[in-house]
C-alpha cells in the first residue's frame, strides 16, 4: 500500500500504536535515568524522502543517531535520534557525572547504544502483543554525524519501494524544565508490506 | 549564490553559482562540468543503479540514470559533450557493523556505479573523496570546479 493512500482512521491507527509503545519505552528510558520522562502526543508524517532531512532540523545538524532493524514476523527499522545536545545531557544523567562535552568513547557509545536497545524492546514488546506479532530488535548501531548522513540509510532503504517516508515520531523530554531537556526523535519506518500487517491488525480489516 | 541539492535531486546551473549538497552518509553526490562554459550539474544520488522494470521516482535517484540525465541536460544546456569532467564524493558507511564486508555496502556500490557509468561515457572523473564512515557536505564551485568537501566533526576540509 502505498504510503499517500493513508486515509485518517488509518493514521489515527498508527499514532495509537506508536502511543502505546513509546508509553512503555518511556516508562523504560524513566526507570533507567531516574526521573520522569514526558512524552508528546506522536505525530505520524508522510513526507518526500528529501523533506526528511528537513524534517530533522536540518541536514547539517549534529545528532546521536541509533538504529535497529525490526526482526521477526514483520520487517521495519527503528530510528532514534538525540541532538547533540540532548545525547551529553543523557549520558550525564546515565553515567552520573557531568562531562564537559560529548565524547564518543566506547563507554559513551555503549550506554547510548543501551538506551536506544530498551526504548526499541520497550516498544517492540508493546507493540507485538497488542498486535500479537513477534517483533525482535536487532542489536542496535550508532552513528554520531551530521542528521542528513545518520538517516540517509534508512532513507536508502525505503526509497527502494516508495518516494515517501512514513515517519511515526515521538518527542520525549527527560525533565519539564525546557533547558535542561532531553530532547529525542523515535521515528517507526515500517516497511510497504509491514504496514499492512499492522494495519489490518489495528483497524481489523483483512482485504 | 549558492543552490541547495536535495536528496534524490539533479541541479544544473551556470557559474558563478555554488551547488551544495548536505548531510551525505551513504548517498553520492556526483558534479559534471564544462570548464570552458561554466555550465554544471550536481545530482544527489541514493541508490547505485535504476530497476529496468517498475523504476520509481525520478532519474536523480539513481546514480546510473542520474548521470546519463544529467549530461543530456548538460548538453541541451550549451555544454560541451567532450568537454565534461567530474568529481564525486560521499558513499560512506554510517553504521560500521551493519555490512560485514565493505565491498558491499550500499555506499561503496554507489561510489562504484558512479565510477563505471562515468568510465561507460568517458568522462573523466578528476577527483574523488568516499567511502569512510563520515558525513560530508559537498560544495561544487562552478566558477572553478573546485569540490569542497567538509565534515561535521573536523575543521580540515577537502579540496578536489
Amino acid at each position: 500500500m502505498p504510503f499517500r493512500e493513508l486515509n485518517n482512521i488509518q493514521l489515527d491507527a498508527l499514532k495509537e500504536i506508536s502511543n502505546i509503545g513509546m508509553g512503555h519505552a518511556a516508562t523504560a528510558l524513566s526507570q533507567m535515568i531516574g526521573q520522569t520522562v514526558f512524552l508528546r502526543v506522536p505525530y505520524v508524517t508522510i513526507t518526500e524522502i528529501s523533506q526528511v532531512p528537513e524534517h530533522l532540523g536540518g541536514a547539517e545538524k549534529l545528532m546521536v543517531g541509533i538504529t535497529l532493524q525490526i526482526l521477526g514476523d514483520a520487517r521495519g527499522s527503528i530510528m532514534l535520534l538525540f541532538p547533540k545536545e540532548s545525547a551529553h545531557r543523557l549520558l550525564c544523567t546515565l553515567l552520573g557525572r557531568h562531562e564537559k562535552a560529548l565524547i564518543m568513547n566506547e563507554v559513551n557509545v555503549s550506554a547510548l547504544k543501551e538506551v536506544g536497545n530498551i526504548l526499541a524492546s520497550a516498544y517492540l514488546s508493546a507493540l507485538g502483543n497488542l498486535l500479537k506479532k513477534t517483533l525482535i530488535p536487532s542489536v542496535p548501531l550508532l552513528a554520531y554525524d551530521m542528521a542528513g548522513a545518520v538517516v540517509d540509510y534508512v532513507l536508502i532503504e525505503l526509497s527502494q519501494t516508495s518516494d515517501f517516508a512514513l515517519m511515526v515520531e515521538t518527542d520525549f523530554t527527560g525533565v519539564p524544565n525546557q533547558e535542561l531537556a532531553i530532547k529525542g526523535h523515535f521515528f517507526l519506518l515500517p516497511d510497504p508490506a509491514t504496514l499492512e500487517i499492522f494495519l489490518n491488525a489495528v483497524t481489523g480489516s483483512h482485504d | 549564490m549558492t543552490e541547495r541539492v536535495s536528496i534524490g535531486q539533479a541541479r544544473i546551473a551556470r557559474a558563478p553559482v555554488i551547488l551544495k549538497a548536505c548531510g551525505l552518509g551513504s548517498c553520492i553526490a556526483v558534479s559534471l562540468y564544462d570548464p570552458e562554459t561554466g555550465i554544471g550539474a550536481m545530482a544527489h544520488m541514493l541508490l547505485p543503479t535504476r530497476p529496468e522494470n517498475n523504476p520509481l521516482g525520478s532519474e536523480g535517484k539513481y546514480v546510473d540514470a542520474g548521470i546519463f540525465q544529467m549530461v543530456d541536460e548538460l548538453v541541451r544546456a550549451g555544454a560541451t559533450r567532450e568537454r565534461l569532467l567530474a568529481k564525486i564524493s560521499g558513499g560512506a558507511n554510517m553504521f560500521e557493523t551493519i555490512y560485514q564486508t565493505l565491498i558491499n555496502s550500499i555506499g561503496a556500490r554507489n561510489a562504484r556505479s558512479a565510477r563505471e557509468t562515468l568510465a561507460k561515457l568517458s568522462i573523466p572523473l578528476l577527483g574523488e573523496e568516499v567511502g569512510g564512515n563520515r558525513g560530508r557536505t559537498v560544495e561544487f564551485d562552478l566558477a572553478s570546479g573546485n569540490m569542497m568537501v567538509y565534515c561535521a566533526l573536523d575543521d580540515e576540509y577537502v579540496s578536489l
